[in-house]
């Protein structure tokens, strides 16, 4: 359920009664309707004449040298048409996001559970799976190196090392100490992206050698080039469509489905095609960063924060991939959104045996404000102040210097947020006699008793950046087209389901004055629009839109306005009619288009950003969201099992560009982010990944979901970027969790360091 | 053309009585029965199983149902989770019908039995603590007929179902007497047990029998804790115990169910789940009496 009562944009389009149009309105998802009938095609519904499918063979040991691969009885197996190992990668046998360190196929060595050695093409998917188990490997199986902490003194993993970064963060002085001093050590466990749809995809190769890969993908262009690299061919005879993408919560598509379809089509010249189990999909993809974390605050009596020390130990996985990223965001947060005159930090991001780690949602950031946020707490319990209050006493504002030493000039209304959600009303205490109808902690039919229920509120304030950091080159292609009356929209930046169709719609409706807009699906025959992922494409790719948008209304409005002898911008068009602004001229689109076709492409791209030095200083990000949240629990302090009650979130969003989608967005990241706090770990004892499987993996249902009330979205426009907007879905994913530990705390008086809540931290032992 | 030689069932039965899936089963001696599917199918998703052939029971009316026999409900192995969530039949075995009512999300309530639940015998089978503290029994109808059996035998393995037998029905005996279940999962929405209790109070018998699930592979009865507590109640009187009774009650159960181990400590998880089947034994005694 959810409930706005912060927004005026919301009641607006209500209020303006025609259909939405245009920035600021709900303008509707196209492909709702599709979804909603479920007749959109997503990769798994793909289909060719004379498809193969593929099958990979995984690793089942963590840890483990090859000895020996045999694939003469899968390949001789009748339906049977390709084997494909390490030794038949025509190019680059290693690839990477960041650092080229993962090879397509393991050869010597694998290093993590589920890490791919070999693919086969067959007529049938059971076949193909037959034919894969029956490919011999001999291993040496090799102890695994799961602790993170012993990832520094142990053998390399790797031939690159186990450390994959390290920023140590200086800023102030050293010696700084407070009156008061809190310490505490977080776990953060693996949170799993669960993308509702498992990886898959189909491979066509083409006449001329290339290939063409159908896939998911959140980014077609390093896709490509990734693919292209390891197929040894050219980038352009490499391409890469993107289908329906069921779900995204980070780099979607796992390269170790995409490289070996690929590599099958061009062996058989037949289209191939992939759909993953589920438990391939849990071994494959990235994961949150499970992250350990060691802290120490000094505040001086009144509560002002004085230092913060901080050691902060993510564990990568077998693979680098985004773990250099997440570690930049978790040192330069460390401290949260708060003003701290002396922070020091040392991070490390170190290779394990355990699953791969990688960019999900708020990586990084989610992680410290869990532990920053509990530092918090400790230090209100400590002062005998209000955890709010606390809080207040120290909030980051614009102006303000981040312990990176960049200067916040975005718009930071952190006190306004945190006002927002203490003083929202607290939802009622369930009332009426009769108990049956509460939903009490532990669900409808479960064994909750109203008297060993406690209501616990708890706080945390939280802080993303937005777009790559630290000298990522953040740039963004579009190209509008307007013919007959209707607009179109080129631009390979990805609809994951974040809306970004619909806003590029809202764009050129608002710019063009035109209702007919479509957005053509994206490939990589378009030009680069970058990953879909930090709030990106809002910015970029919303940002290039933007300007095509108005490069054609210039080219519209140019040989008017000097027919007419007036300025372009004297001009204004809206519901496909053009008007000056003393009403003299009026005419339409269309006839002042007089069946010209007019096109135009535009690039943005956002101010260049620095790499984080040796002190971890610099300023490396772009722009910065901000978000507050309080969250209401109930919690069996018996059983120890907990019900989120209510999340009121209070926003930093810059400019309210769709208010339905906006509040989707926020509804989903804290839903995540309740899954993050109460039951997503993927467990992996000894490397092993144990149930990955939707049962064995709980996500949030109808019924753990709280109830989101968004209580306040501040609209105080950030100069720097497109229409003033900030990306929103990141930061409640980041905030959500800490505030429901926050609120157990106060429920139980318990310490609550771990996510997820394990039930046993929830409950209170009786008195011995 | 496919050269793929078929790996799935291919030959999938649909009798419409017991007796013609028993005779089913006879034919095809490698052929596994199949209710609504929650379990099976997903270990044939997950590649574990790979039935040569399937009998379908969905089409056997005969089991779908309740009837009375002799004070008992005679339950067919073909009700869902769902049918026995109603009303109609929480008013005649009201633990059941909350043991039903949390077994799994709607969708898999929907389809999944309480013969495949008996038959899969996972230890989170919410209905089984409900059978072994109501005692009731399983008729199985097989090539020799049909027999029954205490249900306890057959989940803890010492009289298990022979080849070509069918679950048909489970009785009941009907009782005009308080019974609970509750469950455990650590989560809101709908999850696997972490421990469930179901718990009866027979005046008739003077009874008081209690069932502890998902801590071990089968549910365990904690008699000794049973017959103490039931020397406590004052059976002619009001049947009321004092917290601390119930308390103690809740203590005995656990320490029962998740014994000390001599000379060890018991590890932090052991003691996290002693100390909710005390509580949820507790809650059930309290609220069998309330
Ligand atoms: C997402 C999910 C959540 C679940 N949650 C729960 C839960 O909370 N609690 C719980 O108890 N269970 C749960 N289950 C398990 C399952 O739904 C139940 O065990 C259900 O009762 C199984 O019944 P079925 O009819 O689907 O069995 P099937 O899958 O059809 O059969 C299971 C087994 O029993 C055998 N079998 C079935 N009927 C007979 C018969 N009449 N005679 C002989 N053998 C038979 C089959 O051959 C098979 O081996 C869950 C399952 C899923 C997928």
């Amino acid at each position: 359920m959810s409930i706005i009562d912060g927004t005026d944009a919301a009641t607006d389009t209500l209020a303006a009664g025609s259909a939405p149009h245009g920035i600021g309105t709900s303008v509707p998802s196209v492909d709702a309707l599709a979804k909603a009938q479920g007749t959109y095609p997503y990769a798994a519904d793909l289909w060719a004449e004379g498809l193969l499918w593929a099958a990979v063979l995984r690793s089942p040991h963590p840890h483990a040298r090859i000895t020996r691969i045999d694939t003469t009885d899968a390949a001789a197996m009748p339906g049977v048409r390709a084997v494909v190992t390490h030794e038949d990668v025509p190019g680059d046998a290693m690839h990477g996001r960041r650092v080229a360190d993962r090879p397509v196929f393991a050869s010597d060595m694998v290093r993590h559970h589920g890490e791919p050695i070999a693919a086969v093409a067959a007529d049938h998917p059971d076949t193909a799976r037959l034919a894969a188990a029956a490919i011999l490997v001999e291993y040496e199986v090799l102890e695994p190196v799961t602790d993170p902490e012993k990832a520094f003194a142990a053998e390399p993993l790797h031939p690159d090392g186990n450390l994959i970064r390290h920023i140590p963060l200086r800023f102030g002085d050293p010696d700084a100490t407070g009156e008061i001093v809190v310490e505490g050590l977080y776990r953060v466990g693996r949170q799993d992206p669960a993308p509702i749809g498992a990886e898959a995809g189909l491979a066509v190769p083409r006449p001329d050698g290339g290939v063409e890969l159908y896939v998911a993908s959140t980014d077609p262009h390093a896709d490509r080039d990734l693919a292209a690299a390891c197929f040894g061919l050219e980038a352009d005879r490499v391409k890469v469509v993107v289908t329906g993408v069921p779900g995204a919560m980070g780099d979607r598509e796992d390269s170790g489905v995409q490289l070996p379809l690929g590599l099958l089509a061009l062996r058989t010249g037949c289209p191939v095609k992939f759909v993953a189990t589920r438990e391939e999909s849990f071994l494959g993809h990235a994961h949150r960063h499970p992250t350990l974390l060691r802290y120490r605050h000094h505040a001086d009596a009144e509560g002002r924060l004085v230092k913060v020390e901080a050691q902060i130990l993510l564990d990568a996985g077998a693979y680098a991939d985004a773990s250099s990223d997440a570690l930049a965001a978790a040192v330069s947060f460390a401290a949260g959104p708060y003003v701290v005159p002396h922070v020091f930090v040392e991070g490390w991001a170190v290779r394990t045996n355990n699953p791969p780690s990688g960019h999900v949602r708020g990586e990084g950031a989610m992680q410290v404000c869990a532990a920053y946020e509990g530092q918090m707490d400790k230090l209100a319990a400590k002062l005998g102040l209000e955890p709010a209050e606390v809080r207040m006493r120290n909030v980051l504002a614009t102006g303000d210097l981040l312990p990176t030493g960049q200067t916040v000039t975005c718009p930071a209304p952190v006190g306004e947020l945190l006002k927002a959600v203490r003083d929202a009303d607290l939802p009622p205490l369930p009332d009426g006699d009769d108990e049956s109808q509460w939903l009490l902690p532990g669900g409808l039919s479960g064994a909750g008793e109203p008297g060993a229920v406690r209501r616990g509120v708890g706080y945390a304030l939280g802080m993303v950046h937005v777009l790559g950091a630290e000298g990522t080159d953040e740039v963004s292609t579009a190209t509008v087209r307007v013919h007959d009356g209707q607009a179109t929209v080129i631009c390979a930046a990805v609809d994951t389901g974040q809306g970004f169709t619909t806003l590029a719609r809202q764009i050129v409706q608002e710019v063009l004055g035109v209702e007919d807009v479509r957005v053509l699906p994206s490939d990589t025959d378009q030009p680069p629009a970058g990953p879909a992922a930090r709030g990106r494409h809002t910015w970029v790719s919303g940002g290039a839109v933007e300007r095509a948008a108005k490069m054609v209304r210039t080219q519209l409005l140019q040989p008017l306005a000097a027919k007419f002898g007036m300025s372009v911008e004297l001009l204004s068009i809206a519901d496909g009619k053009i008007t000056s602004y003393d009403g003299v001229l009026s005419t339409t689109v269309a006839e002042t288009l007089d069946g010209k076709e007019l096109w135009a492409t535009a690039q943005c791209r956002p101010h260049p950003t620095d790499r984080l030095d040796e002190n971890g200083q610099g300023d490396a990000f772009v722009g910065l969201t901000f978000c507050a949240v309080r969250a209401v629990v109930d919690v069996d302090i018996e059983l120890g099992s907990v019900r989120v009650v209510e999340l009121a979130v209070a926003q930093d969003v810059g400019r309210i560009l769709n208010p339905r989608q906006l509040a989707a967005r926020i509804e989903a990241g804290v839903t995540q982010g309740v899954g993050m706090a109460l039951m997503e770990d993927l467990r992996a004892p000894r490397g092993i990944v144990k149930r990955p499987s939707l049962t064995g993996y709980p996500l949030p249902t109808a019924l753990d979901a709280p109830d989101v009330r968004i209580v306040k979205l501040v609209e105080e426009r950030d100069v720097v970027a497109p229409f003033g907007a900030k990306a929103v879905s990141a930061v409640p994913v980041v905030t959500s969790p800490a505030a429901v530990a926050a609120a157990v705390r106060a429920a139980t008086g318990r310490p609550v360091t771990r996510l997820p809540i394990r039930p046993q931290a929830a409950v209170v032992k009786p008195p011995a | 053309m496919s050269t793929y030689a078929r790996q799935a069932a291919e030959n999938v039965t649909l009798p419409s009585s017991l007796d013609e899936a028993v005779a089913a089963l006879a034919a095809m001696p490698s052929a596994v029965p199949v209710a609504g599917g929650t379990d099976l199918m997903a270990a044939v998703n997950a590649g574990l199983l790979r039935p040569a052939a399937l009998v379908g029971l969905g089409r056997i009316s005969e089991i779908r149902g309740w009837q009375y026999a002799d004070g008992a409900a005679l339950l067919g192995a073909g009700l869902t989770h769902a049918r026995m969530g109603r009303p109609d039949f929480a008013a005649l075995i009201p633990a059941l019908a909350t043991a039903a009512r949390s077994a799994g999300p709607p969708q898999i309530r929907n389809a999944g039995t309480l013969g495949g639940n008996i038959a899969s015998a996972a230890p989170t089978g919410d209905a089984l603590p409900v059978l072994a503290a109501l005692e009731a029994s399983v008729i199985l109808a097989g090539p020799d007929g049909d027999r029954e059996l205490p249900i306890s035998h057959l989940l803890t393995g010492m009289d298990p179902m022979r080849p070509g037998e069918l679950l048909a029905f489970v009785r009941i005996p009907l009782l005009h007497a308080p019974q609970t279940f509750l469950k455990a999962t650590g989560r809101t929405g709908p999850g696997r047990a972490i421990a469930s209790v179901a718990l009866v109070v027979d005046p008739a018998r003077r009874q008081v029998r209690c069932s502890v699930g998902a801590v071990a592979p089968v549910p365990l009865r904690p008699l000794e804790a049973e017959q103490w507590v039931a020397g406590l109640i004052d059976w002619d009187g009001d049947r009321t115990l004092a917290d601390e009774a119930c308390t103690a009650f809740g203590e005995y159960v656990a320490a029962a169910c998740i014994p000390d181990q001599p000379g060890v400590e018991l590890p932090p998880a052991a003691l996290q789940l002693r100390r909710t089947v005390a509580a949820l034994s507790r809650r059930a005694l309290g609220r069998a009496l309330a």
